[in-house]
């Protein structure tokens, strides 16, 4: 081969193996940023474990370049190829081949020679494969913006949760030694059920359940509160009273009366166990001492055991009340505006519902007094029968069922045209239509 | 990588010299058929034979009749027609009495020559186109059960009128096969037609003195088969070749549609040869792609079969040829996708 020839095939050769690769690599890169797109695809829609490495998928495109440098090496171009695309591109006259393959020389520096060496290099165009490498590159940067998809959150979280927040305040009533054994069981048995069936399905009822349990329990606590509260403010008029002796033999013996109604309440709230033992006895039907001392020591008594029933309860409400109820006291009204008027509908007033109870409010009367019950009128829905003329326009027409022409319809119901409307109406349509035609 | 060695330049251009006084001297007697010309004398160099086909009165014979003379050989001519019989041209014994003794006496019929003009071949009876396919293929005659060489070189350049067909009997496959190249001989120009008519008197050729005889051919011939084929020409007229059958999975459309059955070996074997000629003829020591595009046509064209489709949409061998010569590529293995000639 003619020394004048070499560079220039060597030079093809450098370029026939660049346009080799850039043969094979976008194929690979397609193929790999694909892959790795729909990979990235799956894992923001299906697998959030993998969110912290999806991202690392943009080295596809740079990983397929060794394939494509693996198959560039097995598939480069031998030196007999490249000299036969070198006469190709000279003409294909054969002169190069056959220069190449005698190894002549004696026709190295003749003028076919210098023809033949003296070939147009081809020109690169890369972009007629790479324009396949953008959309693909432009698909996995979508599929990488892609927010990753949280899944929904099974039942059974759901029913743990609901679960979790009543057991929590179960638990510190039990705690708190606010509940019996027999009402830890009996509410432990309710939550159970309460979990189970937010387990089969989660719908408004299982919030519902959890939150009427857990009015339950606040009400039960607000109870307990309230029995403590009166058996305080019972507590300190009896001792105001006796502080100052000047209360009538009849004040004190009804002073004495509420305070043991209240000590019973108390009782019958289990807010007596644990009470020190004179006071149990009272509850259980005893008489107030009748001498000073005795009375003093046992108020004395009384009280230290309110006070402390007073901050386990208190703490337990909080508690009680928790879980997203919705607490007007949190939302303290801005200054200049007024109170709502409960008894407006429309004006920011509570929606009474149905029943013309009246809403009572503010702190007027006893505790137990506050809210009274009042039998509702029976409901009943108003019947079209009661419907009565309020006036007759003369002239107007009067419309009696009786005394108007029946319809061809009506008048032949019964032996034409019930076959044809039954073969052509909806079943669920038939009877209305027929009552119509009856009537 | 072989270690063949190409001709010497210095050789070579004795040998080019010689062919192009014969092409020259030709190109005197037949105007304007340059490349017809370049194919038959390809051809011949090639030791193939050459069947050409025209209409009346476009040269065929007269280009015969002219190589005959520039290469001084023996020439006969076989005018064909329908009650030739087979021992008129390769022979027959014929009693004669020698010395008082009568004997069957072979007399060589007028294949024996060099250069055997078989005119009008298509107009003989198949039996007596038969006679000559032993001669064309092995050079040699079987009379009688007796075997006879035929004088070398031997070449039968046939002619055959494409037109009034009535009466004719047209080549079978096998007779074809046996032909190098079967050249079309096309009309002349109106330039031409003037140039005759101004520069010969009655329509004759200048006179032609011999140019090579029969060593100076054979020291030809031995120049052709010193042109060196490169591999990767070979492998382009294999697969030129083998993509001409219909059932080969590099066929173009066009040859799966028109074509029945493809080229015979020969024709690969006559595509070499006759580059090889071709080469020799450009002063190339070698085989290039483009002598092989040159002399594909010539050489397949009536080795193909065609469909009867082909004949319905006007398609001829030449045309599908040029649909493979533009299907199949020259290397086997080209550019890149990315990378395109400037």
């Amino acid at each position: 081969m003619p020394e004048s020839v070499t560079p220039a095939l060597r030079r093809l050769a450098r370029r026939l193996t660049i346009g080799l690769f850039l043969d094979i690599f976008p194929v690979w890169a397609v193929g790999g940023l694909l892959v790795a797109g729909i990979v990235a695809l799956v894992c923001r829609l299906f697998v959030p474990a993998a969110a912290p490495i999806v991202h690392w998928l943009w080295l596809a495109p740079l990983v397929a370049i060794l394939p494509a440098v693996f198959l560039c090496m097995r598939r480069s171009y031998r030196p007999a190829e490249v000299v036969a695309v070198a006469d190709w591109l000279n003409g294909g006259h054969g002169t190069l081949l056959a220069l190449h393959e005698t190894h002549d020389t004696s026709w190295s520096g003749s003028a076919l020679a210098a023809r033949a060496a003296t070939f147009t290099l081809p020109r690169l165009r890369p972009w007629r494969r790479l324009a396949a490498v953008p959309p693909a590159l432009a698909f996995m940067i979508a599929a990488l913006w892609i927010p990753q998809r949280l899944p929904r959150p099974t039942n059974t979280l759901v029913a743990e949760e609901i679960a979790g927040n009543l057991t929590a305040t179960v638990s510190e009533l039990k705690q708190q030694q606010l509940i019996t054994p027999e009402e830890e069981k009996k509410l432990e048995e309710e939550i159970e059920r309460i979990r189970k069936n937010a387990e089969e399905r989660v719908d408004a009822s299982s919030w519902e359940a959890a939150d009427s349990l857990r009015d339950r329990l606040a009400a039960d606590v607000a109870e307990k509160q309230d029995a403590i509260q009166w058996a305080e403010q019972t507590l300190a008029r009896v001792a105001a009273a006796a502080g100052a002796g000047s209360s009538t033999e009849g004040k004190a013996a009804e002073q004495s009366a509420e305070l043991m109604k209240a000590l019973e309440r108390l009782a019958g709230r289990g807010l007596l166990e644990g009470a020190p033992h004179e006071l149990q006895q009272l509850a259980a039907g005893g008489k107030l001492p009748a001498d000073a001392a005795s009375l003093q020591k046992l108020m004395a008594s009384l009280a230290k055991h309110l006070g402390d029933a007073k901050g386990r309860v208190a703490g337990v409400r909080k508690l009680a009340k928790a879980g997203g109820r919705f607490d007007p006291s949190e939302f303290p009204l801005e200054s200049g505006e007024s109170a709502p008027d409960g008894n407006q509908p429309g004006r920011g007033g509570i929606d009474r519902g149905r029943a013309d109870a009246d809403l009572t409010w503010g702190k007027e009367s006893a505790p137990y007094d506050r809210f009274k019950s009042h039998a509702l009128p029976p409901g009943a829905e108003r019947s079209p029968d009661d419907w009565a003329p309020v006036v007759e326009i003369p002239g107007a027409p009067r419309e009696s069922p009786v005394a108007s022409v029946s319809s061809a319809a009506r008048q032949y119901s019964a032996v034409a045209g019930q076959s044809a409307w039954r073969r052509s109406l909806a079943p669920r349509h038939q009877s209305a239509v027929k009552k119509y035609f009856d009537k | 990588m072989t270690d063949h060695q190409l001709i010497s330049p210095e050789r070579l251009a004795d040998g080019q010299a010689q062919v192009a006084r014969v092409v020259g001297a030709l190109r005197q007697v037949i105007l304007g058929k340059e490349n017809t010309i370049d194919e038959v004398v390809a051809a011949l160099l090639a030791r193939g034979h050459v069947l050409l086909e025209g209409l009346p009165g476009l040269g065929k014979t007269e280009l015969v009749k002219a190589l005959s003379r520039l290469l001084s050989l023996d020439f006969r001519r076989i005018q064909f027609t329908p009650d030739l019989l087979p021992t008129d041209i390769t022979g027959s014994h014929i009693l004669q009495e020698q010395n008082g003794r009568k004997d069957f006496v072979f007399h060589p019929g007028p294949v024996f020559t060099n250069l055997l003009l078989a005119d009008e071949i298509n107009r003989a009876s198949p039996k007596t186109q038969a006679a000559l396919l032993e001669a064309m293929q092995e050079h040699r005659v079987t009379a009688f059960g007796e075997t006879r060489p035929l004088p070398e070189p031997f070449f039968v350049l046939a002619t055959q009128n494409p037109i009034e067909l009535e009466g004719t009997y047209p080549l079978p496959e096998a007779q074809l096969d046996r032909f190098m190249f079967k050249i079309d001989i096309a009309g002349v120009d109106r330039s031409v037609l003037e140039e005759i008519l101004t520069t010969r008197v009655h329509g004759e050729p200048p006179s032609l003195e011999p140019m090579l005889d029969a060593n100076d051919l054979r020291g030809l011939f031995a120049l052709v088969d010193a042109v060196h084929l490169p591999r990767a020409v070979a492998n382009y007229a294999a697969r030129l070749v083998a993509a001409s059958h219909p059932a080969s999975s590099e066929a173009p459309e066009q040859v799966r549609t028109f074509v029945k059955h493809g080229c015979s070996p020969r024709a690969a074997i006559a595509i070499g040869a006759a580059a090889r000629g071709l080469a020799l003829l450009r002063g190339k020591p070698h085989v290039g792609f483009d002598d092989v595009r040159r002399v594909a046509a010539p050489a397949m064209a009536h080795r193909l079969v065609l469909d009867y489709a082909a004949r319905l949409d006007a398609w001829d061998g030449r045309r599908v040829v040029g649909a493979l010569l533009d299907a199949v590529p020259e290397v086997e293995r080209g550019l890149p996708q990315t990378l395109e000639t400037r």
